[in-house]
């Protein structure tokens, strides 16, 4: 293969690397709540580790959506990739946590916000940092890195090209 | 949102003076939008899509309006206060979930409107896919799924305005349908969204009004957690009265499944300027939290005022909103979250109502190679067919229209995310990978939902339908896309391939 060919296709290549590395984190959270999801089918019901696998394809399936959406011309811009690597973190972290850390919402449990520690981990941990970090994320990268207003016109010049004339 | 029924007596509200006026108000109020947007709408651009003028608050705030149904004030409460903090995983994805959205489909979708002038969700897929198929598979997925969610959100209007006003249950249903259908089949999607807009005030007003009284009647979240804990340690565990396995599915079907839902992917196309979709996010997350306050406050609430002794356990898990807000709030924030629980069951049936006369009128012919002539009046012929056969089969078929209504997210999510979500933003997807996963999604949740409600079949503790359905769907799209991938680059246009590449 010529040099410039070869090179233009190997950039191709390394530009891919956000959407095929979302698509293949995607394909493997799938497989891993497949497992969770079949081996609650076995007659002694599901083991230990399925939950686990449950909760990381689910984390890791919601992160990836995310990645191959806010993928540019085959790469993530770093506030993004941090963002989405920061809300798979607290998702999987934050059932991690719920299902390794032993029970105690007892009359005596410790209370952490004002729900018992476990609880807290998962009502603000999920339910609320991913609120503060992601839409922010995208309302700074917005301009450059989502729609630009070059973009849009990119969009409409082509859609003018392809109209018929009146 | 799932539609789930309110039971027949849950919402016992006494005709106090200012519940009664309040709820008026809102329909003069919902009437008056109606007549403004009618006068708008000329054109099916205009009945489907508002003419793509609507500003981003409309937007942001409609959709949340459309996604949060009168479960979120009825249903959700009483299952929390059934269920635990288990029951939360139904909605604790919106965290995450409303910016997902923005970066996979609202960017695309609203840019397929301008290359295109697409006006559906189906549409989309037709184009993306340049598959007539795959459109008109997608057009029954949507359909089937409609009606069911149009009948049990017109059941549980009825229920409610026969306890407000003593109309009787088949009047209620009616009057519900006949006002929700005079200002969709006039106005179209623009009246539709800006009385979504003021519904959606008065939903995360009485929400957040309500959760300021869940917290002083509770003694704060210490004082609730504290009494609930004194009786029960765990239903207020991680996971409530559910599993590990069943809470995260939920989380799973309602995290993935928001990208299936057409409802609100189908709003992107109305924005007016498509880069004010920077806000989108923001505006309709901390829409979303504030309103789901009520959601988690209430249940939590009623389960430590039972704990206590205060009040005995609710004969119903449905009645926990009705009987806080009748027992601990003035009558003015009761008349205001009765008026919210109108205003949800209507923003969401006015949406369905919209994308099922779409899917009619729009999709299906041209499916099939044709196109209809007239498509606004059409439009509004298949808004009112809907609209009185999703009456009917409320009337007629007693509880089975709750199990329409039930496996209406699940459907959405198991036959749109894969094509839809995934195809927009992945060129190796193909359209016999699309027709595969919709008709895959489509028929297992049909036959898992009909085998479980016929009591023949049953998946085990902590496997859900809508989740197995949604899995296999997508498994279902991969291999099919791998194993004609050749094919992949040839089905794609010029004008689509830019607009999945900016």
């Amino acid at each position: 293969m010529s040099g410039e060919p070869a090179k233009r296709q190997s950039t191709s290549r390394a530009r891919a690397l956000a959407p095929r590395l979302a698509l293949g984190l995607l394909v493997l959270s799938c497989f891993s709540i497949a497992f969770a999801y079949g081996s609650a089918f076995l007659t002694a019901g599901a083991p230990a580790a399925a939950p686990w696998a449950l909760a990381f394809g689910t984390a890791g399936a919601l992160s990836a959506m995310m990645a191959l959406g806010a993928s540019r011309q085959g790469r993530l811009h770093p506030l993004t990739l941090g963002a989405i690597t920061v809300s798979f973190l607290i998702v999987a972290g934050g059932f991690g946590c719920a299902l390794a850390l032993p029970p105690d919402e007892g009359p005596a449990g410790v209370l952490a916000l004002g729900l018992p520690l476990r609880t807290a981990i998962i009502i603000y941990g999920v339910g609320l940092l991913p609120l503060l970090v992601l839409p922010l994320t995208y309302a700074l990268t917005f301009d450059q890195e989502i729609l630009s207003e070059s973009d849009l016109e990119r969009v409409r010049d082509l859609a003018r090209s392809k109209r018929p004339l009146a | 949102m799932i539609a789930v029924l309110p039971d027949v007596n849950a919402v016992s509200a006494p005709t106090h003076p200012a519940i009664v006026a309040i709820a008026l108000l809102y329909f003069v109020v919902v009437g008056s939008i109606a007549v403004w947007a009618a006068r708008r709408t000329r054109s099916a651009k205009d009945f489907f899509v508002a003419g793509q003028g609507i500003g981003i608050v409309a937007l942001a705030i409609a959709a949340m309006a459309a996604t949060l149904s009168g479960f979120a004030f009825i249903g959700g409460p009483g299952l929390v206060y059934q269920s635990g903090t288990g029951a939360v995983f139904l909605v604790l994805s919106a965290s995450i979930t409303n910016t997902m959205g923005a970066w996979v489909l609202a960017k695309r979708m609203r840019l397929l409107g301008e290359a295109r002038g697409l006006i559906t969700v189906p549409d989309a897929i037709g184009a993306r896919y340049r598959s007539p198929a795959a459109q008109g598979l997608a057009a029954v997925a949507i359909l089937v799924a409609v009606v069911g969610y149009m009948a049990t959100n017109f059941l549980a209007l009825g229920l409610v305005l026969n306890a407000m006003f003593h109309t009787g249950l088949g009047p209620g249903i009616w009057l519900a349908m006949l006002v929700t259908l005079s200002y969709t089949v006039t106005g179209g999607i623009l009246a539709g969204i800006y009385t979504d807009l003021f519904e959606g005030l008065v939903k995360t007003t009485a929400s957040v009004t309500v959760f300021y009284f869940v917290l002083k009647t509770g003694g704060g979240m210490e004082g609730i957690s504290r009494a609930i804990m004194a009786v029960d340690n765990t239903f207020l565990g991680p996971w409530g009265k559910m599993g590990p396995m069943a809470a995260i599915s939920l989380f799973f079907v309602f995290g993935l499944g928001s990208l299936g839902q057409p409802h609100i992917a189908h709003k992107f196309y109305m924005l007016k300027e498509p880069r004010r979709l920077k806000w989108y996010p923001l505006l309709m997350s901390v829409a979303m939290a504030l309103t789901l306050l009520l959601y988690v406050g209430v249940g939590l609430a009623m389960r430590a005022m039972v704990a206590r002794g205060t009040i005995p356990p609710l004969a119903r898990a449905d009645d926990a909103t009705p009987s806080f807000v009748l027992g601990f709030t003035p009558s003015v924030v009761a008349g205001i979250v009765f008026a919210g629980v109108i205003a949800a069951g209507m923003s969401t049936v006015n949406s369905f109502m919209n994308i099922g006369a779409a899917a009619l009128t729009h999709d299906l012919p041209k499916a099939f190679g044709r196109r209809v002539t007239n498509e606004l009046r059409w439009g509004r012929i298949w808004t009112l067919v809907l609209s009185v056969t999703a009456v009917i089969v409320a009337q007629l078929s007693g509880t089975l229209v709750a199990f329409l209504g039930i496996f209406g997210y699940g459907l959405f999510a198991s036959t749109l995310v894969p094509a839809l979500a995934i195809g927009l933003n992945w060129q190796g997807a193909t359209r016999e990978g699309a027709a595969a996963s919709i008709a895959t999604g489509l028929v297992l949740t049909l036959a898992l939902e009909t085998l479980a409600y016929f009591k023949l079949f049953s998946l085990p503790t902590g496997v859900t339908t809508s989740g197995l359905a949604l899995l296999l769907s997508l498994l279902v799209f991969f291999g099919v896309s791998y194993l004609t991938r050749v094919r992949a680059a040839s089905q794609l246009d010029a004008d689509i391939r830019l607009v999945m590449e900016v």
